[in-house]
């Protein structure tokens, strides 16, 4: 068994994970995160790419709209590469009651969330697929947001205040002596070996898996209750503004300009496993009648993907009431010193992924505050690698890279631009990594085309650079495919429909991927 | 006024075009676009899976379940319409036939089995221990020489034997100053006997040792025989493997019958899509309406071959409420509702992809009491319901069955 020593091991490579091991690094601790997975692969890359402006909070949830919107300027500063300024409307349906955008204009003077009313003729002007009936308009500052740039920035920040990132470290056991942790054992899933790391602390930052990470400390169950939504990217964007409806909010009321294509969301139904997280047809056709009400014909465009994320909400009574000083709203921090008698380990619940920075401040100066430490939380200062260009991104950054390198370079995935040094290099420096590891960083597959043409150049690259034998690289294309079928199989309507015969056309027809020689074992990861 | 008008330009419409014409008939084909064979891989698959390999295609062809396509024909109507097809193109485009599966190579370095093939494929066929030396072009994205040989060197054939295979890469760009050219590209520089040389020459020197040199699909596509220069300066046998779209074997496979379409008579409408029809009495079908850039415009006929291809050509569509449907005829179709027929799992087979309309013994669309709902209405290729195609490897030997049997009742040749 390999054997580490560390001051605090964050369980959980989402953006609580990540925001919390980048700020405990910062201030000088010794920090090891563990991820069963890739990184941003639950809830962080299961969202619909919004940065809130807090608009969305300003009547329901005044306190969250504040730290939305503080935030909200504190990440554009710190990691602009991440994030793009759409801008946003908030928007009064033909059926709506105009009444609530007074309720909204005063809740955002209340909270200091920027918001101004526009004429619905310039709200039209700007977004012309908007619903020409709409009775009020109020221009807000949502971006969107890229969440695994976004945590990938953290990682490499927190790399950089040498912290340990260990994805596809599944935690098996959280050992104790006596009332205190005192280290934590995990299995590296791709080395095949177990791997024991004593420490002092642990954070829980496992979101919708919180609970069985708490189970294996000892401490009395957290109920974890999972929130599901769906989100479905529609072919391009529909808009370039994140469109909200200006009611209290609601299911499937947002619509967010994302890279290259657009993303409605979301629904809002309890589950009970997070590892199983179904897209329902009706709740697909909920998300599209949504979508109809803001912007008419949106039936007729195509959709591309979809997804299911939960939300980790914890249900807890035994929370004490002191420890809401350490909450960020909508957010639970169990002490489980105070709950359990467990020393050594908070869990961490809830939270929305703009105020990621902000919650991750939170917990570590709970953790602070438990081992009698005064270091200063130093996160909104420093920007991260990756976005030291200051420059904010725009969806046509990746078509001016190419302009340049197009004589050089070809192009592996035509649909998102991307070239064969950007997979080649990621190919290198993550040897270990799944197609669908790189594809959340470099959107490999994720455009119209959903992998029909650039899979099997990608499982061809894989080999020619020596990263996986042909067995594997075949087996990661086989993966890949399988994956992408998950999120295609729930809205194959319309042009989707075409699409996926012609890719059945290219991987049965042409390539027969199907009859590739059986792997002795599947490959899973 | 033509006798016929064909609608679509795939292998189903320009084979009923060719046959009507032949046999004397006046032919309007229609299309939207060119068709799907740039799409394909340029071979004439009649049946490869059921699910097992198939190695004896009319064999297995003739133990088809009832709804299958191939059902109402029968083998011998499919091993003849292929035939003619062959003949019609000739040896340096088809060789094979439909009684023998060939297991030919694939750009992922799977064993894929098909009936006739191009002569240039052939010499990949897995047997007896055949060993590869695929070689690949640096330029060319879409030929992974490495996987390509990694998994042919994993397989052991269907005979038995176990097959060898190593690779190599050759840098030869087609064109000065483009970084990423297509397998067009590269065939229409092979068009060149220079380049072709230069070519050869360079895989000579990288291929090392092996029966036969396997090689990206782009040896040619106006000239033909560039695969036997090559062979012979390589100075061993040589086999093209096809690549993803564009497809160079497909290309050639169109253009040669779009030619001989043409030579016979057929006259072409190109880039205007049918969008409607006018019925007379008994549901006779008295004109379909084509979407021209002026306007709507009727072309009459005789007899109707409805062509269109399946739903990757948009010839079946299904809505955001999962409707499925044929919009331009409104035929008839085996199912209705998408959502049952769409499995939550990718690897096994996709009902959804098998429905389409049934038609009776001539190959008329039909109700589901099995009559014609048009007299004069016929369908061929992939709107005809009870195959993935795809999976079984079968959509040339039906496009080219149905195209035959639709051509043939039109002409009274039907047996």
């Amino acid at each position: 068994m390999k054997r580490l020593d560390t001051d605090v091991v964050v369980i959980g490579g989402g953006s609580t994970g990540l925001g919390v091991v980048r700020d405990a690094a910062m201030r000088g601790y010794r920090a090891v995160l563990l991820e069963r997975v890739d990184l941003g692969q639950g809830t962080t890359g299961r969202f619909h790419g919004l940065l809130h402006s807090g608009g969305r909070y300003v009547v329901s949830d005044p306190g969250s709209a504040t730290e939305c919107a503080e935030e909200n300027a504190i990440l554009r500063r710190i990691q602009p590469g991440a994030i793009e300024d759409t801008g946003g409307f908030f928007v009064t349906l033909a059926g709506d009651d105009p009444a609530y955008a007074d309720k909204f204009l005063a809740g955002a003077a209340a909270t200091g969330v920027p918001a101004t009313e526009i004429s619905v003729k310039e709200a039209l002007r700007r977004e012309p697929r908007l619903d020409p009936h709409i009775q009020r308009a109020i221009e807000v500052a949502d971006g969107s947001v890229d969440g695994w740039q976004l945590v990938w920035g953290a990682a490499r920040s927190a790399m950089e205040h040498r912290a340990k990132i260990l994805t596809y470290h599944r935690v098996t056991k959280i050992e104790r002596d006596g009332d205190r942790v005192a280290a934590v054992l995990c299995r590296d899933e791709k080395g095949g070996e177990d791997v024991r790391i004593d420490c002092t602390f642990v954070l829980n930052c496992a979101g919708p898996w919180a609970g069985q990470i708490a189970e294996m400390a000892g401490a009395s169950p957290v109920e974890v209750v999972p929130g599901r939504g769906i989100m479905i990217a529609m072919n391009h964007r529909l808009v370039n503004t994140v469109i909200n409806r200006c009611v209290y909010p609601t299911d499937g009321d947002i619509l967010v300009p994302v890279h290259t294509v657009s993303i409605i969301g979301t629904t809002d139904v309890h589950e009970t496993d997070p590892d199983h997280l179904p897209i329902p047809r009706n709740e697909v056709q909920q998300m599209l009648d949504a979508g109809e009400a803001m912007i008419p014909g949106f039936r007729k465009a195509r959709a591309l993907h979809a997804w299911s994320g939960s939300r980790p909400l914890i249900k807890d009574k035994r929370v004490s009431v002191e420890d809401t000083r350490h909450m960020s709203r909508g957010m639970a921090v169990i002490d489980h010193s105070k709950r359990d008698g467990l020393l050594g380990m908070l869990t961490i619940g809830g939270g929305k992924l703009t105020t990621y920075r902000l919650m991750a401040e939170h917990i570590v100066d709970a953790m602070n505050e438990q081992l009698g430490e005064d270091r200063p939380c130093t996160t909104a200062d420093e920007v991260v690698p990756g976005s030291r260009d200051g420059r904010l991104y725009t969806v046509t950054h990746r078509l001016e890279d190419r302009e340049e390198d197009r004589l050089d370079d070809p192009i592996i995935c035509e649909c998102e631009l991307m070239n064969r040094s950007m997979f080649v290099k990621a190919l290198h420096e993550q040897p270990d990594a799944t197609l669908d590891d790189l594809r959340r960083q470099l959107r490999l597959g994720m455009g119209p085309c959903q992998g029909g043409f650039c899979a099997a150049r990608a499982a061809g690259l894989a080999c020619s650079e020596q990263v996986a034998d042909a067995e594997r690289a075949s087996g990661l294309l086989r993966l890949f495919l399988k994956h992408r079928w998950i999120g295609l199989w729930p809205i194959l309507y319309g042009q989707q429909v075409r699409q996926t015969a012609l890719d059945h056309w290219i991987f049965a027809g042409t390539l027969d991927v199907e009859h590739l020689p059986q792997p002795e074992e599947e490959i899973v990861r | 006024m033509s006798d016929v008008v064909v609608i679509g330009a795939g292998l189903a419409g320009l084979t009923a075009a060719l046959r009507l014409a032949r046999a004397g008939r006046s032919v309007t084909l229609a299309t939207k676009g060119p068709g799907g064979l740039q799409l394909s891989q340029g071979t004439i698959d009649v049946l490869g899976y059921t699910p097992e390999r198939v190695t004896r295609p009319l064999d297995a062809v003739a133990a088809v379940a009832p709804g299958h396509p191939y059902a109402s024909i029968g083998a011998d109507a499919v091993g003849s319409a292929v035939s003619w097809l062959a003949e019609a193109l000739g040896p340096d485009l088809l060789v094979g036939d439909a009684s023998r599966n060939y297991q030919l190579p694939t750009a992922v370095g799977a064993l894929r089995p098909t009936a006739l093939a191009q002569p240039s494929m052939i010499a990949g066929d897995a047997a007896g221990g055949r060993s590869y030396a695929v070689v690949g072009v640096r330029q060319l994205k879409d030929f992974p020489a490495d996987l390509i040989a990694g998994n042919l060197a994993r397989t052991t054939a269907p005979d038995g034997s176990r097959l060898a295979a190593h690779s190599a890469f050759i840098d030869l760009p087609a064109r000065r100053g483009e970084a990423d050219p297509t397998p067009l590209t590269y065939a229409r520089a092979m068009d060149d006997e220079a380049f072709a040389d230069r070519f050869a020459r360079d895989v000579a020197a990288v291929a090392g040792k092996a029966d036969v040199v396997a090689l990206p699909a782009v040896l040619g596509v106006r000239r033909s025989g560039v695969w036997r220069q090559v062979a012979e300066v390589i100075g061993r046998d040589v086999c093209e493997i096809p690549l993803p779209p564009p497809s160079v074997p497909g290309l050639r496979l169109y253009d040669a019958l779009l030619g001989m379409a043409r030579a016979a008579g057929v006259r072409f409408i190109q880039g205007s899509r049918i969008v409607g029809f006018e019925a007379a009495d008994g549901g006779t079908i008295a004109s379909v309406t084509l979407a021209a850039a002026g306007g709507p415009r009727a072309l009459r006929a005789s007899s109707f071959v409805f062509a269109p291809g399946g739903f990757e050509s948009g010839a079946l569509d299904v809505d955001s409420h999962g409707a499925i449907t044929e919009p331009v005829f409104g035929l008839p179709l085996t199912a209705t509702d998408a959502g049952p027929l769409i499995p939550e799992v990718y690897w096994g087979p996709h009902p959804l992809f098998e429905v389409g309309v049934r038609t009776d013994d001539a190959g008329r669309p039909a109700g589901p009491d099995g009559a014609a709902v048009h007299p004069n209405l016929y369908v061929a290729g992939g709107i005809i319901a009870g195959a993935e195609r795809w999976r079984e490897k079968s959509g040339d030997g039906i496009a080219v069955a149905t195209a035959v049997r639709a051509a043939d009742h039109i002409t009274g040749g039907a047996r």
